[in-house]
């Protein structure tokens, strides 16, 4: 009991420390937003991917605020830690592993974000930043996956085991197709980062004095983002690892579900397959011996 | 240096107004979508001749047939053949019957576990040849005309090529025949995939799979500026009811027996064995230079699904002599259901059968 308090006193400073810090970070970031996009319109020095119109940094930059203000609350620390003490230990140690890899997570969102925010450039889409899905891959690849795979002993081992591979895999596919969908709404941010650039510049040409205007320009630049996209090796790439994670998860699901049908006595996927091959085989060989005795059939043999 | 000043009065005033006939639109809409609204597909009458398992044949009669060799639609197995047939006046097989041609169009049907076992040659030698046999003593007509859509037009191809004493003319709609080409975004993603994992895990490759890749094509166009089209027409009663015909054809994609997806990808897809000659079907070489009877290779121009350069090269690769290739100016759907392919195409095909009666 000692040792659960004194690691409990020995986590909270360097908790409220690690709050504190990331609050003060938000509440720079929340300031630099806004400010650079005024600077942006008014044509200062500014960098103009922070000046877009219809850029989201405020809004989430002041929920993250809101959210970390609330962590800083002393109520609420103490209440986290009451909550700790109570699972048994193997939670614990999962909810420690999910806290150092969310930490892990932090840090990798912080290391994109010092860089410009545009780590593909403006037009490429071959070196995409990766980062946070590595991460993410990382902390489930070290911690959770770990836990999915401890050995089962005696009699329901093996329909444990199943279940876990089952949930390993939708993991896996969860975080995929994240990916996946992450990479699809690249050309959106891209898209509306290139329409407010022309905005700011004015378009090299007469603007539009109507939405629907705008709308079709963006629409077409948005088109454009994807068919480039859409043929790059890091699309492919994603694509095939979402389709593979899908193959594998639905893979695992059968297995699951074979399990639970052969404990109720019901036929398999395996076992009706077989069937269905058996029965398609003897049709062909059906059709074939019918073929032969049919004088008004040609032979097939030419050709 | 002066830059151009967004007009942002003048859009504010325009978004209003926009807003106020939006009001006045969703009114005139709400007793659109309460009301009765036609959107049956397939709606042309037809007499069900013939079935083989899950495969059915449609028969269509003219009120005064033109022609002596009816002519059979084959329809891709990836989406239904009801895009032939999607809505009045602008129904491929109705305009077809009112240019006096006997059509038999095939309904692939809803492959289920037991067809995944089912292969390119159990289609195309086994259900097709079947049904052109049926069609033949039917009439007592040693030939009939075949069209095929998409890739039932490959397949018709392919059929033609192994049966050329059964075809008198044959008509390929975008048909891709050379299919390594960077152009189509299709093309491009099935170089890659590993078909062998897809087929051993799904047995039969998911309609919702098509439906999804179909949508990937072009996710601004299909999946934001078409509903936002739909919006601004939905007090049209008559464009509503086709945009809803359309969804139904559009996400009835039925799923496809797995070994004919294996072998189309591996030998059509990733290796392009069609045009070189090696493709082998049943223990038969598909040689192309045995296609000998006429072809008309319609194909579209902005078709992002089959490129154009997937279909042209089939004119020059078959052994007939008289072959035609016709580009329309529209994309792959379009070619069935736009208003110029059903005036001006249809009937150049019932004119240039009629020619080639024989």
């Amino acid at each position: 009991m000692d040792q659960e308090n004194s690691g409990q006193t020995a986590s909270e400073p360097l908790l409220a420390a690690w709050i504190k810090w990331t609050m003060d970070f938000w509440d720079t970031m929340a300031q630099m937003g806004p400010g650079l996009a005024g600077a942006g319109r008014s044509g200062g020095q500014a960098s103009r991917e922070t000046a877009l119109p219809a850029d989201p940094w405020p809004a989430a930059l002041n929920l993250w605020q809101a959210f970390f203000s609330l962590l800083t609350e002393p109520g609420t620390v103490a209440a986290v830690f009451q909550g700790i003490q109570a699972p048994p230990k193997i939670i614990l140690k999962m909810a420690q592993a999910g806290w150092g890899g969310y930490f892990q997570l932090h840090q990798q969102w912080l290391k994109g974000w010092q860089g410009d925010g545009s780590p593909s450039g403006e037009h490429g889409y071959e070196h995409l930043d990766q980062d946070i899905f590595k991460a993410c891959h990382e902390i489930f690849e070290h911690d959770f996956r770990r836990l999915l795979n401890l050995p089962h002993l005696c009699l329901t081992s093996l329909p444990q085991e199943r279940v876990n591979r089952a949930t390993e895999k939708f993991n896996r596919f969860q975080a995929a197709m994240a990916e996946f969908i992450d990479l699809l709404y690249l050309p959106v941010k891209k898209s509306l980062r290139a329409m407010g650039t022309e905005w700011v510049n004015g378009g090299g040409g007469p603007l539009p004095e109507d939405f629907k205007g705008y709308y079709k320009r963006w629409l077409k630049i948005l088109e454009g983002h994807y068919m480039t996209i859409f043929q790059s090796a890091e699309y492919i790439r994603t694509l095939t690892h979402t389709l593979h994670a899908l193959e594998d998860f639905t893979r695992a699901k059968q297995e699951l579900l074979s399990e639970a049908m052969a404990a109720l006595g019901l036929p398999t996927r395996r076992e009706m397959d077989d069937l269905y091959r058996e029965i398609y085989l003897l049709k062909k060989s059906v059709k074939r011996m019918a073929r032969k005795l049919d004088p008004t059939e040609p032979s097939q043999e030419e050709g | 240096m002066d830059r151009p000043k967004i007009p942002v009065d003048l859009i504010l005033a325009k978004l209003a107004a926009d807003a106020e006939a939006a009001k006045h639109r969703l009114e005139r809409a709400r007793d659109i979508f309460l009301g009765p609204l036609a959107t049956d597909i397939g709606t042309t009458p037809y007499e069900l001749v013939y079935q083989e398992d899950r495969v059915r044949l449609k028969y269509y009669r003219p009120d005064a047939a033109r022609l002596k060799t009816p002519l059979l639609l084959v329809h891709s197995l990836f989406n239904r053949e009801t895009l032939l047939d999607l809505q009045p006046g602008r129904s491929v097989v109705h305009n077809l019957l009112k240019e006096g041609v006997e059509v038999y169009l095939i309904e692939w049907g809803s492959p289920s576990r037991r067809d995944q076992f089912l292969t390119l040659d159990d289609h195309l030698n086994g259900y097709l040849d079947d049904i052109v046999e049926f069609i033949r003593r039917r009439h007592g007509v040693p030939k009939v005309n075949l069209l095929g859509v998409c890739l039932g037009g490959t397949f018709a191809v392919i059929y033609a090529a192994l049966h050329p004493e059964k075809i008198r003319n044959l008509i390929a709609t975008a048909a891709p025949a050379h299919f390594n080409t960077p152009k189509g975004l299709l093309h491009i993603w099935l170089q890659k995939i590993d078909v062998d994992r897809l087929v051993n895990t799904f047995g039969n490759l998911p309609g919702s799979l098509v439906n999804a890749a179909f949508l990937l094509l072009n996710p601004p166009r299909l999946l934001l500026d078409k509903y936002l089209g739909f919006l601004e027409h939905m007090d049209d009663k008559n464009f509503v009811e086709n945009f809803i015909r359309m969804e139904k054809w559009i996400f009835d994609s039925p799923d496809v027996p797995g070994e004919t997806v294996r072998q189309v990808i591996k030998d059509l897809y990733q290796e392009n064995l069609l045009v070189q000659g090696k493709l082998s079907l049943g223990g038969r070489r598909v040689d192309l230079r045995r296609v000998t009877m006429p072809l008309l290779n319609i194909y579209g121009q902005f078709d992002h699904l089959v490129p154009p350069e997937a279909c042209e090269v089939l004119a020059g690769k078959v052994g007939s002599r008289d072959t035609e290739n016709v580009c329309l100016d529209t994309g792959h759907v379009g070619i069935y259901v736009s208003s110029r392919f059903q005036k001006e195409t249809i009937p150049k095909i019932a004119a240039w059968l009629l020619a080639r009666e024989g």
